[in-house]
């Protein structure tokens, strides 16, 4: 969809050959875009509220860039549907059983019988916290 | 192994064929992939000023609500029925349109965006390999959108909606239907269950009028002998029945290369009828084929706009078109809109136009050789398409247009939309709330 975007995210400050004239022209602005989201159509951006993912650095009322196109594997922080509602955690995948961990001692963790029985509504990739 | 010493997978041709892509109840889905709450749940989405439904769960049917009904019946009983209603988030469906149709593109150049929720793309191969392209485009329609849709597959426009229309309906085709993969006996069973006025293009009087001979399914109307159907109809409800047949007779419209030229185009869901309406249809294309320009980082040389009555619609036939050359290179929405107005004079007051479009060509990278061009406009020096683009960055596709196109939102002001789901994927200050709880 976006052919520039993706040759300029793996090419950008390795410039190989001769440029082309065009370049000149281009505006070199820099595009937070290009760095925050890699397929734009299957990004989300979504708001946090509570506080049980500051362990992960994620607070009350930041930003989450989430990208539906990734495989949910053990480690990421994904969306969850849990009990009908849009939760955020850090998914555990083990060989016994699959976890929805809080960063925050004071949240239990939810456990699953199998990633089938988890609806995961997407990957989150970034987190914009304001300083 | 290095990558390219692997042999390449033998590509086998196959056969060309039509997909029919499908969102189902696209408003509703869309709703429901922000608000899980809504799943499996009776949902209606209410038309403007919340006035009657126009979208339906499956739930909602069941409970014997209808396409219409309005939203003061139902109000007072609502809670009691488990009902929920939202009223129409234009934002949220026309982002998820966008979503939508952009997978599509992944899959095939040759994409016609039929509505807001349906497009006819093209496709190639064995029976097999188009079954599984199927199978694989529902599926990351799914993945990366979170919108379910089925998928019809066939020769012919007609007999792909048709295929669509079974994979909804019929639940061992998952979604999924491959036309000529389904057995002969399968497909008349089918086909006989469905009454004719299912077919794509056949209205609720020519129904009648095919049952008053006896023509009541679609088995029977496939069946019928196309020289009579010409006789007692007209040449339209022959190219359908051919069609059906397996004869191609509706053509794919304009196909879309982002290099080589980009179309806006739609259909209208209440035909346009009157030149004014016209002009503002046409702002709002121009304006949208702008905004890909410069999206995509090109200008354009050439602008072509086109209006057409309906393919069905035998009785009044009227395609004008009319091509532009534009005096410099440019993605500029005000040369656009102001290219694109060409077509009014051609528009007939009272002809029912039913889709229109805006195509540009001669399309190469903005500001390239912008030195060399003798002509720039002075809005183009004053930087009004950039400003427009910024202003809608950050205020929204409806903050800020050009002329009557400018305008569209005008009478929304006082539009009533009182159960309006945020606009998710449009507004910062909407944007979907995840518990860290």
């Amino acid at each position: 969809m976006h052919p520039r975007r993706l040759v300029s995210a793996g090419v950008g400050n390795v410039p190989a050959g001769f440029p082309s004239p065009s370049q000149d022209y281009s505006d070199n602005k820099i595009d937070l875009t290009q760095l925050l989201i890699r397929d734009e159509l299957s990004t989300f951006i979504v708001r946090v509220s509570g506080d049980s993912m500051e362990g992960a650095g994620i607070f009350d009322g930041d930003e989450l860039i989430v990208d539906r196109s990734i495989e949910p594997r053990d480690g990421h922080v994904v969306i969850a549907v849990v009990d009908g509602e849009m939760t955020v955690k850090r998914l555990r995948v083990t060989s016994t059983a699959v976890i929805l961990q809080a960063e925050n001692s004071q949240y239990p963790d939810i456990t699953v019988p199998e990633l089938a029985d988890l609806v995961i509504w997407g990957v989150a990739t970034r987190c914009l916290h304001r300083l | 192994m290095r990558a390219d010493s692997v042999p390449a997978p033998r590509k086998t041709d196959g056969e060309s064929y039509i997909g029919l892509i499908d969102a189902n109840c696209f408003f509703v889905s869309a709703e429901r992939v922000f608000d899980p709450t809504l799943v499996n749940r009776p949902v209606v989405v209410l038309s403007n000023n919340d006035g009657c439904c126009v979208a339906l769960s499956p739930e909602a049917k069941t409970l014997g609500i209808k396409m219409g009904t309005p939203w003061f019946k139902l109000a007072a009983s609502a809670q009691q029925m488990g009902l929920v209603a939202k009223s129409s988030n234009y934002e949220l469906y026309g982002s998820m349109s966008e979503k939508l149709m952009s997978v599509l593109a992944r899959f095939s150049t040759w994409i016609e965006v039929y509505s807001v929720d349906e497009a006819f793309i093209g496709i190639r191969g064995s029976l097999d390999e188009v079954q599984s392209l199927g199978r694989r485009i529902k599926h990351e329609v799914l993945r990366l959108t979170g919108l379910p849709v089925c998928v019809g597959i066939a020769k012919t426009k007609t007999l792909a909606k048709l295929a669509c229309l079974s994979a909804k309906k019929v639940d061992v085709l998952a979604g999924v239907c491959v036309w000529d993969r389904v057995p002969q006996a399968t497909r008349n069973r089918m086909m006989s269950k469905l009454p004719v006025d299912e077919i794509w293009g056949i209205g609720h009087r020519t129904a009648k009028r095919l049952g008053s001979m006896g023509i009541l399914t679609i088995k029977d109307f496939i069946e019928a002998d196309p020289v009579v159907i010409r006789e007692k109809f007209s040449i339209v409800q022959m190219r359908t029945l051919l069609e059906l047949q397996g004869t191609p007779c509706i053509p794919m419209t304009y196909t879309e290369d982002p290099k080589q030229q980009l179309i806006f185009s739609r259909s209208f869901a209440e035909p346009v009828t009157t030149r004014d309406e016209m002009e503002q249809v046409l702002g709002i294309y121009a304006q949208r084929a702008s905004g890909r320009l410069h999206r995509h980082g090109r200008e354009a040389k050439v602008l072509t706009a086109w209006a057409m009555t309906s393919f069905f619609n035998d009785a009044q036939v009227h395609r004008p078109s009319a091509t532009v050359s534009l005096p410099g290179y440019s993605a500029d929405p005000v040369v656009l809109t102001k290219a694109a107005k060409a077509l009014l004079p051609k528009i007939i007051d009272g002809v029912r136009y039913a889709r229109a479009g805006i195509m540009v060509t001669d399309l190469r990278d903005a500001g390239v050789h912008q030195m060399f061009d003798a002509f720039v406009s002075p809005h183009e020096r004053a930087k009004v398409g950039e400003l427009i683009e910024t202003v809608r960055a950050e205020h929204g596709t409806n903050a800020i247009g050009l002329g009557r196109a400018g305008m569209r939102r005008g009478p929304s002001w006082q539009m009533k939309r009182e159960m309006m789901s945020p606009r998710y994927t449009t507004h910062w200050d909407e944007l979907l709330q995840v518990k860290a709880v």
